[in-house]
């Protein structure tokens, strides 16, 4: 998709928030923007969204887009899981598909057990569990993710951005703003400067680079580090190797297999997950 | 637009919203009707009232459709199916509680003023019934779509403060009932409450109410698009 000298501002007698931002998402592209507060960022990525028409300019082959909002309210009046139903229908789900779409989006933010849980008697980081799972609903397309971290516990944030690779790897795009720098960067991408509404790319991750990295990162195994009492993990379907190091136990797993062997080892009573990411020597490459 | 539709609904539904306009409904068709209308009033002017008590409900029921979402949990939904769609969804839904509510209107007043004058033999008197029923439920029709395009106008996201939403739209639906321009105004008196002279044929009246809601809707719409909701 693109942007063709967008701009945006509320109303006629207003400041532009957005202006002339003229970019490209290529299919598999990840785009960072970055800016102080106020500098236009959440905006931008309304327009890129759809959430918000631009006031000058045009948005062009949108594909698909989940959201995740700055602030996710608890305000609803349903359940979880009737929410991310109907949000599903939105996205053109339906049937046992969208069931299946709405477990694997909960399990995959260890949320299954909000399913039942009215929103409104959620806490916050509850409540963000429930708006990133409904921007994963869709299989595919465009992930606008506005500081989706924020809120998050550990597992989630990591199992986020695992949803990011895979995205990527998919040939869908992701566009993002999060206060902290090294977010996804070993999957390299654009990085885009936002000062007074006016975007200037600052790194060009070029979106080969970034698919290239962002497969090899899939198509490797993905490091687990536990500590406290771990059940058995050696015998799990694609655990490459498990050994203790330092007091913690540090398990290879196949990407693939890696929400199962990870499942498998909160299952213990007092379990806690370090560190859930890529090989160390290859996360440097996409830097 | 079905899925979309089916959200806003169930949103009105679960938050309760819509039990304040259900109220007033209730209160103002079975509670006010019996002593606003005339003694020995026939099923038209009580078809008629009940379509103009519908006028406010409407709008009420708009009113609360439009504020029920959280800003962020709109842009959501906004995301999935498009910011236009979404709003014009949210007012479909206020349009399709506003018949049901319409519908029991009608139903009332038929037992209650039609079905005991009803002599089963005389097949001229049922005829006529008839067509009183079918004078009633057009009337029924254009107050809802008045209603509707009144609170799509003066309501968020085009009159974002609360203020100004609620006294324009109770100023509009007013207006709406008492000028004898309006198409809700000639509906009603079509059909034989007040005074006759000088009304719209309804089939006029409907294509203003239809027209009015199209504009308010389509500015509604596009206001959601630009302002984010």
């Amino acid at each position: 998709m693109r942007l063709d000298k967008v701009g945006k501002r509320y109303g006629i007698r207003l400041p532009w928030v957005v202006r002339d931002a003229s970019l490209e998402i290529p299919a598999g592209g990840l785009v960072r923007f970055e800016g102080r507060n106020g500098s236009g960022k959440s905006t931008l990525l309304r327009v890129i969204a759809g959430v918000s028409a631009p006031s000058r300019g045009a948005v062009t082959g949108r594909p698909v887009t989940g959201y995740v909002p700055e602030r996710f309210p608890a305000a609803l009046p349903f359940p979880a899981r009737e929410y991310l139903s109907h949000l599903g229908r939105v996205h053109g789900l339906t049937g046992p598909d969208l069931d299946t779409r709405i477990d694997a989006c909960l399990d995959r933010l260890g949320g299954r057990e909000l399913a039942p849980v009215p929103l409104r008697n959620m806490s916050k980081g509850m409540c963000q569990k429930v708006a990133v799972a409904q921007a994963l609903l869709p299989p595919s397309g465009l992930l606008v993710l506005d500081e989706a971290w924020t809120g998050l516990d550990v597992e989630a944030k990591a199992a986020l951005d695992e949803a990011v690779a895979e995205r990527l790897a998919d040939g869908g795009s992701v566009v993002f703003v999060d206060h902290e720098p090294g977010r996804l960067a070993r999957l390299g991408g654009d990085r885009w400067r936002l000062e007074n509404g006016r975007a200037t790319r600052v790194a060009n991750g070029s979106a080969a680079g970034a698919k290239a990295s962002s497969s090899a990162a899939l198509a490797s195994v993905v490091v687990i580090e536990l500590a406290g009492e771990i059940p058995e993990l050696d015998g799990l379907p694609g655990v490459v190797s498990a050994g203790r190091e330092a007091g913690r136990l540090i398990v290879r797993v196949q990407r693939d297999s890696s929400d199962a062997v990870l499942r498998a080892a909160l299952a213990g009573d007092s379990v806690h997950v370090l560190r859930v990411g890529d090989e160390p020597a290859e996360t440097d490459g996409g830097r | 637009m079905i899925a979309l539709t089916r959200y806003q609904l169930s949103l009105l539904l679960r938050s309760h919203r819509w039990i304040p306009p259900a109220v007033l409904f209730v209160l103002g068709v079975a509670g006010l009707g019996g002593a606003a209308l005339p003694h020995g009033a026939g099923l038209s002017q009580g078809l008629a009232w009940s379509a103009l008590m519908l006028v406010p409900v409407e709008a009420w029921l708009t009113r609360s459709m439009l504020t029920a979402e959280p800003a962020a949990a709109r842009a959501c939904v906004a995301a999935a199916g498009g910011p236009r769609r979404t709003q014009v969804a949210a007012l479909i839904a206020a349009v399709v509680a506003g018949a049901a509510f319409g519908l029991l209107g009608v139903a009332w007043e038929v037992f209650s003023l039609g079905v005991p004058r009803l002599p089963a033999t005389n097949a001229i008197r049922t005829g006529a019934a008839f067509a009183e029923l079918g004078g009633g439920l057009a009337a029924t029709l254009i107050c809802l779509l008045v209603g509707s395009a009144i609170a799509a106008l003066l309501n968020p996201p085009v009159v974002r403060r609360p203020a100004a939403g609620m006294l324009g739209t109770t100023g509009a639906v007013v207006l709406a009932l008492a000028w004898n321009g309006s198409p809700a105004n000639a509906a009603v008196r079509s059909v034989g409450y007040g005074s006759q002279e000088k009304t719209w044929p309804a089939g006029v009246a409907l294509l203003a109410a239809v027209v009015l809601l199209a504009l308010a809707w389509a500015i509604s719409a596009q206001v959601a698009a630009r302002r984010d909701g």
